[in-house]
């Protein structure tokens, strides 16, 4: 035998040797390379993002001519169910992700906010049109119109258009199911539970 | 009934109510005096040969910057700049407010235009809501939009704009808002114009419908 296999690897911990059964290894390749492969290997993580981006449940909420082409979008001829997200929800707390279709008025904005608030996390935003992304051809004269939802709710895909026709808003949902797809990591309380979670006292 | 004819008999019950006729355009339509307007309502809906049973629309006009002869002037138009900022100009509005009524009979199939003109400074008018039910809610547009007080109406609020706007926006002398972002959600009131006074709210009276003489 030579001298290196004599050395223990770095890390080794002899009181914790029993703890380490590479046999277990062995005995999984074997189980991964039967002709059955009826068991699939991976991390919760990803399971939870492709349940999630599967099937996101939009809340119903149109607002303008973009609710039009919304609707386009989920019947027959482009048909959003082949991408899971044709379960509009007429509840926010049944729904994950809100479709900001259209103007949003000033007098709009709260109840936009009270929606987006009721709406379990992880929740989802996506600015369908011109006007849900920087208030549109309302910009300079529109004198009751809220200049980008961003400024209401975070958003996380911005689809330009006016309005967008339904390819693009199949493409906007796309790009929200990759962006789910690449979530990592822990989950991340919102600010309110993290800062009530400093002041409790047994925690350091 | 033709326009002439329905003109010479308003002339004829109102006496010096009806102002001047305008028969040269595609609707042709009468200027009346404003405190004639309730009983010409009153007539138009009640006369048998006349009976207006529809008021088809109500809308508010502001005459800012318009000359003598319709013609209009510059008049600024504020809006927002580049970088999002409110465009704000001290000028005050000069021209007169008014309201045209449009009118149809279903009965006997003729149309009939009412227009009215009252100055910018006591902008008040008789409200015809319970003579054209319809009418409550195009004052309450009237007055929400162009500021226009109608007494005896039975619910003058806003019926567009939140509760908490400050000024009338179709007026020519409107102000931008100055903060459109988080107003809302705090409650604030929305409109922030600086060189516009808001103009005070209806009387309270009017709520019940008891207030006013309209």
């Amino acid at each position: 035998m030579s001298t290196e296999s004599t050395t223990p690897p770095a890390g080794y911990d002899p009181q914790r040797e029993h703890m380490l059964d590479f046999d277990v290894d062995q005995q999984l390749q074997k189980v991964i390379d039967t002709e059955d492969k009826n068991f699939i290997l991976t991390s919760l993580d990803e399971v939870f993002n492709w349940a999630r981006l599967s099937s996101l449940w939009p809340v119903t909420f149109g607002l303008a001519c973009c609710a039009i082409e919304m609707m386009a979008c989920s019947a027959t001829r482009y048909d959003i169910d082949r991408f899971g997200a044709g379960a509009f929800r007429a509840s926010p707390r049944q729904a994950d992700l809100m479709i900001v279709s259209g103007t949003v008025t000033a007098k709009m904005a709260r109840r936009l906010k009270l929606i987006y608030d009721q709406m379990p996390e992880p929740k989802w935003v996506v600015a369908m049109g011109s006007c849900a992304i920087g208030g549109g051809p309302y910009f300079k004269y529109g004198y009751h119109v809220v200049k980008g939802v961003d400024l209401l709710v975070p958003v996380d895909v911005y689809i330009p258009g006016c309005p967008p026709r339904p390819e693009v808003l199949l493409d906007g949902l796309m790009r929200l199911q990759d962006k789910i797809r690449g979530r990592k990591g822990k989950f991340r309380p919102p600010k309110w539970v993290a800062n009530y979670a400093k002041k409790i006292p047994y925690r350091k | 009934m033709e326009f002439a004819a329905i003109c010479t008999l308003l002339s004829t019950k109102l006496g010096d109510g009806v102002l001047e006729l305008h028969e040269e355009g595609v609707e042709p339509w009468v200027d009346m005096k404003p405190d004639q307007i309730a009983a010409a309502a009153h007539l138009l809906r009640e006369l048998p040969e006349l009976d207006f049973n529809q008021l088809m629309c109500l809308s508010g006009i502001d005459w800012d910057g318009l000359d003598e002869k319709g013609k209009g002037k510059s008049v600024a138009i504020l809006g927002y700049s580049a970088d999002g900022k409110p465009e704000t100009s001290d000028r005050v509005g000069e021209g007169d407010l008014g309201v045209a009524y449009h009118l149809y009979s279903h009965q006997h199939g003729h149309k009939f235009t009412l227009r009215v003109r009252v100055p910018r400074g006591a902008a008040t008018l008789p409200s015809v809501a319970e003579i054209w039910p319809t009418g409550a809610w195009h004052e309450r547009e009237a007055w929400d939009l162009v500021g226009i007080r109608f007494t005896g109406h039975p619910d003058l609020r806003r019926i567009l704009l939140d509760d908490s706007w400050v000024g009338h926006p179709l007026r020519k002398d409107y102000q931008m808002p100055g903060r459109w972002d988080l107003a809302p959600l705090e409650g604030k009131p929305y409109s922030v114009n600086p060189h516009q006074k808001p103009m005070e709210p209806p009387p309270a009276g009017d709520a019940d419908g008891s207030g006013g003489e309209g």
